[in-house]
């Protein structure tokens, strides 16, 4: 009976076994089942994930801020006028520009910055890049024309240092056409060029440049380039030299033979003099109209003067990046600026200006700037022309904001 | 005569351009101490010319490399240095 009763429970043992294993089996039927399914779910998330050939991206730009200034006005022989002014947000200081990036592949780039300025929208570029050979980009659309540095690459206001544009160094502008650009390495240095063929400036009835863009008043087209050398291995000195050349005149009109010839030399020097970041820019522009004979808005008498400008600044600003405190976020500048129009036009003016900036970097792309600038202008006109003259001065405060998104 | 004398300095200046662009064929040697620079030091080196120089976690891997482009286009940057530099930031 013992016997029995032992077999029984061995019976009953292995049956007990043999449920388990079963068992076992089936939840371990069940993991992998419910494993092939997560991987599967994963395997079409990366396929989703993958590049492909294309990638679309949104960058771009804004500027806000304050303005507060005082100008005073002197006209010859009497007592100065005073006018002042604060301002948010006004045209010349506020700028929302987001930027549309469109890669496809590795050789093509198509960007386009649209732009409000707190009264229009404008474009500030709209071109394509065809990435043609190592030191080749080939370039074609509506670009910033290849003429200095501070248009095409330090206008933007979480690179510019200071609030305002040094004045006179908008022209050329951005213009309709086509580019070639590349860097190449030479032994211990490096070479640069950019090179462009665009419809050109504008010649209007007082003599004065239009930018490019604008209109394409003529058969003629406007040849622009720059040129630049690093001579040191390290990168840390860009030294550029520009010409430009453009039929002004529109078609048909008296001003039909007129040329611009334009002339520019920049330098750029950034180096870290431990614990200080020293920043040094400048540009200097010169451009020559050919000789034209202009009318009088004010009695239609004909009159002519030397049609020449010439624009520069040159800048510095010191930053402790090397500091371990709170003072490695701020940066000192100074950046002075002359512009000189045409004595005897009625644009003409002798105009200087001093600004004083303290920065305060939130992050590599994010700034708060303050700015004191202080400028005086020396009218040089005509009033045969159509000008005022007399002396300006304006004092201006800037709080602004800066941010590359 | 002051139209010859236009005429002669917008020649002079194709001739210029041409002979820039005849020097991207003949001038694109680097030399041992230059081949041998790292993405972070052509970052560091080439970034600041204009901005501060950007953290890598900015953007995104992708992105990365359609930033890079655009960039070429405005710092004249050899291909090399473009393609270093993207490198680093994508780590």
């Amino acid at each position: 009976m013992k016997r029995i009763n032992k077999i029984g429970h061995c019976l009953l043992a292995i049956a007990l076994i043999l449920l388990s294993i079963n068992s076992v089996k089936a939840q371990q039927t069940t993991a992998d089942s419910a494993l092939l399914g997560r991987i599967a779910i994963l395997e079409q998330q990366v396929a989703d994930q993958k590049p492909g050939e294309s990638h679309f991206m949104v960058a771009g730009l804004t500027t806000f801020g304050f303005v507060s200034s005082k100008t005073t006005f002197t006209a010859p022989g009497s007592m100065g006028q005073i006018t002042r002014a604060n301002s948010l947000g006004d045209a010349d200081h506020y700028e929302l520009s987001p930027m549309f990036l469109f890669r496809h592949g590795d050789n093509l780039l198509v960007e386009f910055e649209p732009s409000f300025d707190g009264t229009n929208i404008g474009v500030n570029w709209a071109n394509i890049s065809y990435f043609a050979a190592p030191g080749l980009v080939v370039h074609a659309g509506y670009f910033v024309v290849p003429f200095g540095i501070y248009s095409k690459k330090l206008a933007a206001g979480w690179i510019d240092k200071l609030a305002g544009d040094p004045a006179g160094l908008d022209l050329p502008g951005t213009d309709f056409g086509i580019g070639f650009s590349g860097g190449f390495p030479l032994g211990d240095m490096k070479w640069s060029y950019d090179v462009s063929l665009t419809n050109g400036l504008q010649l209007l009835p007082d003599g004065e440049l239009q930018n490019a863009g604008i209109v394409d008043n003529n058969k003629g087209k406007m040849l622009s380039g720059r040129v630049s050398l690093l001579p040191f291995s390290n990168s840390s000195l860009e030294i550029g030299v520009s010409a430009l050349h453009s039929n002004a005149g529109d078609a048909g009109s008296n001003f039909t033979s007129a040329n611009v010839t334009m002339y520019g030399a920049d330098i750029n020097f950034v180096k870290t003099f431990s614990p200080f970041l020293v920043n040094i820019k400048g540009q200097y522009n010169k451009i020559n109209v050919t000789p034209q004979t202009y009318t009088s808005p004010v009695d239609s008498s004909l009159f002519s003067y030397n049609n020449v400008t010439s624009s520069a600044f040159a800048q510095i600003s010191v930053r402790p990046v090397g500091s371990d405190s709170f003072l490695k976020n701020f940066e000192l500048a100074y950046r002075y600026s002359n512009y000189t129009t045409p004595a005897g036009s009625a644009w003409g003016q002798n105009f200087h200006e001093n600004d004083f900036g303290l920065d305060y970097w939130l992050s590599w792309r994010t700034v708060l700037k303050f700015t004191y600038a202080q400028s005086r202008s020396l009218s040089t006109t005509s009033v045969t022309a159509g000008g005022t003259p007399g002396l300006t001065n304006i004092n201006s405060l800037y709080l602004q904001f800066s941010v590359e998104f | 005569m002051k139209k010859i004398k236009t005429r002669t300095r917008g020649w002079i200046m194709i001739i210029g351009m041409i002979a820039v662009i005849a020097l991207i064929f003949t001038s694109c040697a680097e030399n041992e101490k230059i081949a041998a620079k790292s993405g972070a030091q052509l970052w560091a080196e080439n970034c600041q010319r204009c901005h501060n120089t950007p953290s890598p976690s900015a953007f995104s891997h992708e992105q990365w490399k359609t930033v890079g482009l655009h960039m070429q286009t405005r710092a004249q940057l050899t291909d090399k240095e473009r393609d270093k530099i993207i490198a680093f930031l994508q780590q």
